[in-house]
């Protein structure tokens, strides 16, 4: 799951734990955020009155650019961050919402289609990302974070880095191929890592394009505990890593248990449990919870951390993303002249 | 993705998890009409 370049990392939610130590930082999430929902509303408003040619600039933008700005010229004095660090939990609390949106038979359907091709993206990018890797001569365990990272979720500072750059070119691409919300959606699902710059990247180009990012993106995660068991195994058969005895206890522990609210919100919607005003009080609950997360992943990238992660890590992690997005592009592609995505 | 539940003796419950669960409650609340309208 996504993790932070310039922030540490949310330690489990206890009882214990100060809830007041969180709201400097949950405050400044929501600031920028609905920060970024005033400017998209303005700034289109200001331009038409004064006949100015400005390109629309949605409110998932705006939040991600101010916490950049934000991140990379001041430094984030340190109440803020256990509260900055909670936009994974916006994150994931936004994705079971957003299971309201989805009726089930679309969820089995787009999720059929999105497992076929996150099982040929897995096979493809572990096999070109351990490639790479030894190409380079990295260490072996080095090579293996970075194939997890590249096929399932970012867990690395490169990987975070990549998808920084993803949120900006990803939409242009997709808008210059012309591709359909569904199509485009699939595709950000499928090559952004981290599930926070996946939505992202989706939303950026449409709502409807962010649902199915969503979607295909949990579908991924869905698979991690089968990739990290297959690598345990493989440095416990080396002798590097301890054995793993109860391998279903292990799937269980790695499998993100946000897959499981999502789908049990989409039942309970597909089931008639929200009537229409319900739903739609739902799909905005969620909207709020992606726009802290949204400005979580701007104020989270710091372009200086990205220049200490050493170059050859570097260059292999962008070598195997530029690869791995060609290929899902391809992939998507030829899913939606099958398909009709 | 998940995080580690135990910590020692003390049962500690993932981020996931609270998070389905904080989600979950809410959309309960909206079910149960106490929270009745959620603008954009």
């Amino acid at each position: 799951m996504a993790d932070s370049i310039a922030l540490p990392r949310l330690q489990p939610i206890s009882p214990q734990l100060h809830v007041v130590r969180l709201l400097p930082g949950v405050a400044l999430l929501a600031a920028i955020g609905y920060a970024g929902k005033l400017l998209e509303q303005n700034v289109g408003r200001y331009a038409k009155a004064h006949h100015l040619v400005i390109p629309n600039i949605e409110y998932v933008l705006w939040a991600i650019l101010i916490g950049l700005a934000i991140s990379n010229t001041v430094k984030i004095p340190d109440a803020f961050l256990p509260g900055i660090a909670t936009y994974e939990f916006w994150l994931k609390a936004g994705i079971v919402l957003l299971g309201a949106r989805f009726v089930l038979g679309d969820v089995v359907k787009l999720g059929s289609i999105s497992l076929v091709l996150v099982a040929a993206e897995l096979a493809v990018s572990i096999a070109l990302m351990t490639w790479l890797g030894r190409l380079f001569k990295l260490r072996p365990k080095l090579s293996s974070l970075l194939a997890i990272g590249s096929s399932i979720c970012g867990v690395s500072a490169i990987i975070a880095a990549k998808g920084a750059i993803a949120l900006f070119t990803f939409p242009l691409i997709g808008h210059w191929l012309g591709m359909s919300d569904h199509a485009y959606g699939m595709w950000a699902g499928l090559a952004v890592d981290n599930t926070a710059e996946a939505t992202a990247a989706g939303a950026l180009y449409s709502d409807a394009a962010g649902k199915i990012a969503v979607l295909a993106k949990t579908t991924r995660n869905a698979m991690i505990g089968f990739v990290v068991l297959g690598y345990a195994l493989h440095w416990a058969t080396a002798g590097q890593a301890k054995f793993i005895s109860n391998k279903a206890s292990f799937l269980w522990q790695k499998f993100p248990k946000f897959v499981l609210g999502f789908l049990l919100i989409s039942l309970l919607a597909t089931a008639h449990l929200f009537n229409k005003d319900q739903l739609t009080s739902l799909a905005n609950l969620s909207r709020w919870a992606f726009l802290l997360t949204f400005a979580g992943v701007g104020l989270r990238t710091n372009f200086r951390e990205m220049t200490k992660q050493g170059i050859r890590p570097f260059i292999v992690g962008a070598l195997g993303e530029i690869a791995i997005a060609a290929l899902t592009l391809a992939l998507v592609l030829g899913a939606n002249r099958i398909f009709r995505l | 993705m998940s995080r580690e539940k135990t910590g020692g003796a003390r049962f500690r419950i993932s981020l996931d998890t609270w998070a389905v669960a904080i989600a979950l409650a809410t959309a309960l609340l909206v079910r149960a009409g106490v929270l009745k309208h959620v603008p954009w």
